[in-house]
């Protein structure tokens, strides 16, 4: 088990190309594969379409682990996340684990505690409490 | 986590599949691209390669020397998965050992729960083993659980990641709401 810079993604030490990088939601997953793939699949001549197990089983997981099934809904959940200053990491763990109160939503994502980030606990409320409202409409 | 990544590929077309049209040329390269992302799995540096999502771009097709085939650098977009160390998920269990169980989180299936990282869990031998705790909190097969990431390593060999979990930390444990 390496380790080489003390990677610890609850500070946000993941290394610059993932940090950089965009992070997808479970839900924007599922989407994305039901329209793209689909598309791509059926370009592919092979008749027994060979899907590996293991794609199979990703598929199953992110259908399953959506918090939030509608394409409008999964856009909302981006903008408003959008609008607090998070990296797309602490986004995206943000909308895959959907915390309901301020203190899960630190001890999922502690790297927003870090001083200088401006995200104090009413903040985190208002965010939370803007999440629920796109749940309770879908 | 999902991560979207753009990538340049090289993807070589032997000369007999080339067809004066266009249009058959780029199925050609896409279904290739395809099948060599798909066998692919995964890499140590970018995780397990998921899914293709577009093609963004073909370059100047160049002809190889000696076999005659034609290489086309292509730019493409992919999702890839990748756990990082210190990450939370929610995995479900799809194995209950006597020491511990696994969790499966995405693409990855070998992700190890061991009996000393759940506090207050003891393990219920049986026909459906469990993990189970004072309040009767139940860890077995295809249950939610939210966990933490300790560590990760890379097989060479298999071309797989393995990681190692945990449940010590707040708001961590068997979810209800799946």
């Amino acid at each position: 088990m390496s380790g080489e810079e003390e990677e610890n993604a609850a500070e946000l030490k993941i290394g610059d190309e993932f940090l950089k990088a965009k992070c997808l939601m479970n839900c924007e997953v599922s989407l994305i594969l039901e329209h793209k793939y689909e598309q791509l699949r059926q370009m592919s001549e092979d008749p027994l379409n060979q899907v590996s197990q293991v794609f199979e089983k990703s598929l199953q997981y992110v259908k399953r682990f959506s918090r939030y099934k509608n394409p409008d809904a999964v856009r909302q959940v981006r903008e408003i996340l959008s609008r607090y200053h998070l990296t797309e990491f602490e986004l995206c763990v943000l909308g895959n684990l959907c915390p309901e109160t301020v203190e899960e939503a630190i001890a999922m994502v502690p790297s927003m505690k870090t001083k200088g980030r401006g995200l104090d606990e009413e903040a985190i409320e208002k965010m939370l409490n803007d999440l629920s409202l796109i749940k309770t409409f879908e | 986590m999902f991560l979207n990544v753009q990538l340049p590929w090289n993807v070589i077309i032997p000369a007999e599949n080339l067809d004066a049209k266009g249009l058959m040329l780029q199925r050609s390269i896409i279904i290739r691209l395809l099948d060599e992302f798909a066998s692919k799995k995964a890499t140590k540096e970018l995780g397990y390669y998921f899914a293709l999502t577009t093609l963004d771009s073909i370059g100047e097709g160049k002809v190889r020397q000696h076999t005659g085939d034609i290489l086309f650098p292509v730019v493409f977009h992919g999702i890839t998965f990748n756990l990082f160390r210190g990450e939370i998920i929610e995995g479900v269990v799809h194995k209950v050992l006597k020491h511990g169980v696994f969790l499966r989180c995405g693409p990855m299936e070998h992700i190890y729960l061991s009996s000393t990282k759940m506090p207050d869990y003891r393990y219920v031998p049986g026909e459906n083993p469990v993990f189970l705790n004072e309040k009767l909190s139940k860890i077995g097969k295809d249950v939610v659980v939210r966990v933490i990431v300790l560590a990760t390593m890379w097989l060479e060999v298999e071309r797989e990641f393995r990681a190692l979990v945990s449940l010590e930390g707040d708001f961590l444990g068997p979810v209800s709401s799946f």
